[in-house]
């Protein structure tokens, strides 16, 4: 099989659940109708309004760590191909990338000793 | 004919995972239980809260359904038995399963609940938390297996397979799935106890079913990248092949769902404390040694 042929089987399965979404929601309405009455539709906050707005700002408490993820999410990008040709390359690609991950760690131990790995 | 068996096995399995999280949650074998449920859900009302943001509304459990589907179409259950062999399977597994935090952000802005949006947030975190300790052991199965391609990791494994090779990835791995999967302790999204179901808790009748047919798929993806990737997938002594898949599949959401109900909920703090204070570093632990193992004893 082709790899366009691969990506076209999932596009159709993307599109085939979509049809199947969409035909359960069509046999939930031809089921039948419900009463239409007031208070129903407020979200779950004890049955009253919710008090203060939801969509506001939050203080994302994890900042730090985040920071920290992009460099190592960065860093998996160059991971996948390595690892695949890595037993070919054998030592070599072992220190390229020991060197390049020794850089990454010691970049996590100084976050954790600037006090980055805890709630801020 | 074979696509035939791919959906009748995989449509067995997902219901097979909705029974054993009834059975695991209420202490009661109904084999019937998502079937009865599913008809329930289907005469419930829609309820569209007011205010609500339509769109992410609506698209967040069919994305999350979508999201869990494709990662699960890499996952070979015997060798023809698989919906695409990808060379990339196990990147695109990952790729997938990213959208799973965008369907739960979505899913917990779209109502304009307190709940919902709370949980959204914390899956947030959790994502920071685990996503390095799901792609990093991976990597290191790819590197045994010469291939991204999920058919060449299992029979990678025929000598020996990679829970026996890298113990420590499949420790790493388990629990990252199980916090990708939302499945205790890990479920702070949905926190039935506090958040009032958190994220599905604006979700009613139809939406709800395909919430949860979406988390149901996404469970039962995890447990088979597991088998896949640390249990031999299709590999067994005797017999079909696709049986020994169904048995391991089934039996690691098994595990996976009855072991974590034993703990109590983690906060998303100390979980992103463990995480990347003991976890990444065994991570990276992990990648120095299976790459010293594959050179020396090869297998």
């Amino acid at each position: 099989m082709s790899q366009l042929q691969q990506y076209a089987i999932l596009f159709g399965l993307t599109v085939g659940t979509l049809g199947l979404v969409l035909s359960l929601y069509a046999l939930a309405r031809a089921i039948g109708k419900t009463r239409k009455e007031p208070g129903k539709d407020v979200p779950a906050t004890a049955g009253q309004l919710s008090r203060d707005p939801v969509w506001v700002r939050y203080h994302a408490r994890y900042t730090t760590f985040a920071l920290l993820f992009l460099a190592f999410d960065m860093e998996m990008a160059f991971m996948y191909p390595w690892a695949v040709v890595y037993k070919e390359e054998g030592l070599v690609a072992l220190l390229d990338m020991g060197v390049f991950l020794a850089i990454l760690f010691l970049g996590l131990l100084y976050g954790w000793s600037q006090s980055a790995l805890k709630r801020q | 004919m074979s696509s035939f068996v791919l959906i009748a096995s995989l449509i067995f399995a997902t219901y097979g995972v909705a029974v054993i999280e009834e059975w695991v949650s209420t202490n009661r074998l109904r084999l019937a239980g998502p079937l009865i449920s599913t008809l329930r859900l289907l005469g419930q009302e829609n309820i569209l809260p007011r205010k609500s943001d339509r769109l992410f509304f609506e698209v967040g459990p069919v994305l999350l359904l979508i999201a869990a589907l494709l990662s699960l179409a890499v996952i070979p259950l015997a060798p023809g038995l698989i919906v695409t062999d990808l060379a990339t399977g196990a990147l695109f597994f990952n790729a997938a399963l990213a959208y799973v935090l965008v369907a739960m952000i979505m899913a917990g802005w779209g109502p304009d609940g307190a709940y919902g949006m709370i949980g959204g947030w914390r899956f947030l975190g959790q994502l920071i938390a685990y996503a390095m300790l799901v792609v990093m052991p991976i990597t290191t199965v790819a590197m045994r297996a010469e291939s991204l391609s999920t058919i060449d990791i299992v029979n990678s494994q025929e000598m020996l397979w990679n829970i026996a090779y890298q113990p420590l990835g499949f420790l790493l791995f388990l629990f990252a799935g199980m916090a990708m999967a939302f499945v205790p302790p890990f479920d702070l999204p949905v926190a039935s106890g506090e958040l009032a179901g958190g994220v599905e808790a604006e979700y009613t009748g139809v939406r709800l079913i395909i919430f949860r047919l979406g988390r149901m798929v996404l469970i039962l993806s995890v447990s088979s990248a597991i088998v896949v990737f640390y249990l031999g997938g299709w590999l067994g002594p005797f017999g079909p092949d696709w049986s020994w898949s169904m048995i391991k599949i089934l039996g690691v959401a098994a595990l996976m769902l009855s072991g974590g109900r034993m703990l109590p909920r983690i906060r998303e703090a100390t979980l992103l404390a463990w995480s990347w204070k003991l976890g990444i570093p065994l991570a990276l632990a992990n990648i120095f040694l299976v790459g010293v193992l594959v050179l020396v004893v090869p297998l």
